[in-house]
């Protein structure tokens, strides 16, 4: 019999819609970091994404999953906040590679464009750089509803 | 380390922050934020809303890291923080929950979404994302100057202001002089008075500068919107970006609806702009009476600030007196002679040209309301008195009157103390001028006013 995948068709569509994406890692004293993605791709098994960052981002983010390789991302949709958070276990990083730059872009660009949904003009955001990118492979290993209020945190069905 | 001050408009609520934290068992969690409130030099605040992960987190693990944006350049700053105490009440409380709770009541939320305590964090470093910078660098220098530029309070601007509140000698002519004066001299464009109505708590928009519709008459409930939760508290609000906030709390307010933790729809139509990026709400309080509240709007996110919070809370204490002292001295003097040519108001403006050649005005009794061809004027004081004028106009010619014969008229049932019969002649003028400028009062001086018709007027009485 076949399993459910963990990651709904629609789900993944969400998470390729173009987010505001935040990474949660942590060190060994359980001191927790923070790190803006500028993409996501969700692989076919539905269980496993690899997340794309700013390569600036990468040696922070390296030094505490390279040791400690849980991870939590929350997604969020500006202008509805509708949410969601998955955490998984880091498996890989390696460089974006240039096949993959276009998808990137047009995540970072949906995202600006939802953020000009809510009033914050694009001159506002050409400053952002979502390349060169690092991408972070990851285990996803439970969802949770992140939309704010009753019933966020609750496991995604 | 970078001084928490400097990134004031950071902690206005404009651009939401991240909250990372970490479990006991190393698994870590990030949070999207609408608010985060700066304390003083060291410290932050953070809401607690519901009992979610973060709060689980938190309880475990105090350390924790936030991130936010600065509103004018998008630049992205960490904090590094750890967790001091949650304070559930106090000055720090009342003002993140008076916020909160003003957002909620907008969305229908009131009770649902409160404040559960505020957590205050100490500051341990606040680093720059260096390579996280929204505004093109060429732009930055430009966005500071201009914030560093705004300087509104002078001292002169302020005597100003004050001088031109002391000229005033009516009730009306302190309102009208107050919202110019703010629009003037201060540039605030949108701006309301409300004093209190006729039903308790309850409050009416008596004058109001810089809407398209004047909305004159408006009824507001305490702690209903951000003037309710400001009457209800007798404290100021500021919201700086409500158009984010309100996305956060809709955000809320949808999943409540889902459980059926609140109905389809109890959003409540309150007066002022349609969808207002900055609020403040000031109380005009004389001792701790509530004698009316101010309201400043704009379209504009973050065009109020904190600076401005201050210094309209001690100018709201001396508006509340100007109010209090106006209404007594009118009504001390209301005498019936003639006054004195230097108290005379200016000759009233030509009355506008006639649009209806015969009007129908009908009083329902029992809704105590006054219909003018079917279309809704006024009700309560403010209809009792409108048809007594019309009344002695048509039998008896009458067109001058005086507040004095009125409070001592026992037909219109004035309570003994406090009968805000000077407002409520505002309220029916501006209403009229609003709804039927064919009918005008005029005032006629210090507690005498003439009633103008400017068209034939039809009077029917209904049950």
């Amino acid at each position: 019999m076949a399993t459910k995948p963990l990651i709904s068709d629609e789900l993944a569509n969400f998470l390729h819609s173009g987010l505001a994406i935040m990474a949660a890692t942590r060190d060994g004293a359980l001191q927790p970091d923070g790190a803006w993605a500028w993409a996501a791709r969700v692989h076919e098994d539905r269980a496993h994404l690899t997340v794309y960052f700013n390569a600036k981002d990468a040696p922070g983010l390296l030094r505490n999953l390279e040791a400690h390789p849980e991870i939590a991302l929350a997604c969020d949709l500006p202008s509805s906040h509708r949410a969601c958070q998955v955490k998984g276990r880091f498996t890989a990083s390696r460089r974006a590679r240039p096949a993959e730059r276009a998808e990137i872009e047009r995540q970072a660009k949906a995202f600006v464009v939802d953020l000009e949904r809510i009033g914050i003009p694009q001159a506002m955001t050409d400053g952002w750089k979502c390349w060169p990118s690092v991408a972070i492979e990851l285990r996803v290993t439970q969802l949770f509803e992140q939309t704010p209020g009753p019933g966020t945190g609750e496991p995604m069905r | 380390m970078i001084r928490l001050e400097s990134l004031a408009a950071c902690f206005q609520g404009l651009i939401p922050a991240w909250l990372c934290t970490c479990a006991r068992d190393g698994t870590p969690n990030a949070a999207i934020l609408s608010h985060v409130d700066y304390v003083d030099a060291r410290h932050i605040a953070l809401s607690f809303q519901f009992f979610n992960k973060s709060k689980r987190n938190i309880d475990e693990n105090p350390q924790a890291m936030v991130r936010i944006l600065h509103p004018d350049t998008l630049q992205s700053y960490a904090l590094r923080l750890r967790f001091v105490r949650t304070e559930t009440e106090g000055p720090l409380f009342e003002s993140m929950r008076l916020r909160i709770e003003a957002i909620a009541s907008y969305s229908g939320l009131k009770g649902i979404f409160k404040l559960l305590g505020a957590d205050v964090y100490e500051v341990l470093s606040v680093t720059p994302i260096v390579h996280e910078v929204g505004l093109p660098r060429a732009a930055v220098a430009k966005a500071q100057a201009a914030g560093d530029a705004r300087v509104p309070f002078t001292m002169k601007a302020l005597q100003e202001f004050s001088e031109q509140i002391q000229q005033a000698t009516t009730l009306d002519c302190l309102l009208e002089a107050i919202l110019e004066t703010l629009e003037k001299i201060f540039g605030f464009r949108q701006a309301m008075i409300l004093l209190p109505g006729e039903s308790p708590e309850r409050l009416e928009m008596i004058a109001s500068r810089g809407y398209p519709e004047g909305g004159v008459g408006s009824e507001v409930g305490f702690g209903e919107g951000i003037i309710g939760m400001v009457a209800e508290a007798r404290k100021p609000i500021r919201i700086a970006g409500m158009l984010r906030q309100m996305l956060y709390a809709n955000a809320v307010a949808q999943r409540a609806r889902e459980r059926g933790l609140c109905p389809e729809d109890r959003r409540i139509p309150l007066p002022g702009l349609a969808n207002p990026e900055s609020q403040l709400g000031i109380p005009l309080l004389v001792h701790d009476e509530l004698v009316g509240v101010l309201c400043i709007e704009s379209d504009e996110p973050y065009r109020l600030h904190e600076e401005d919070r201050a210094y309209l809370e001690v100018l709201g204490g001396y508006l509340a007196i100007a109010i209090q002292n106006t209404l007594l001295r009118e009504r001390a003097d209301e005498a019936e002679e003639p006054l004195p040519a230097r108290h005379r108001p200016p000759a009233a403006a030509a009355p506008p040209p006639v649009r209806r050649a015969r009007i129908e005005v009908a009083h329902y009794r029992t809704d105590e309301c006054i219909l003018v061809d079917g279309e809704y004027l006024v009700r309560g004081l403010p209809a009792k008195l409108l048809w007594k004028l019309l009344r002695e106009h048509e039998t008896e010619a009458q067109v001058e009157f005086t507040n004095r014969r009125l409070r001592l008229d026992k037909s219109l049932a004035l309570p003994a103390f406090k009968d805000n019969l000077e407002s409520r002649l505002i309220l029916l003028r501006r209403r009229l001028e609003e709804r039927c400028p064919e009918i005008r009062i005029v005032p006629a001086g210090r507690g005498r006013f003439r009633l103008e018709l400017n068209t034939a007027v039809t009077l029917a009485e209904r049950p």
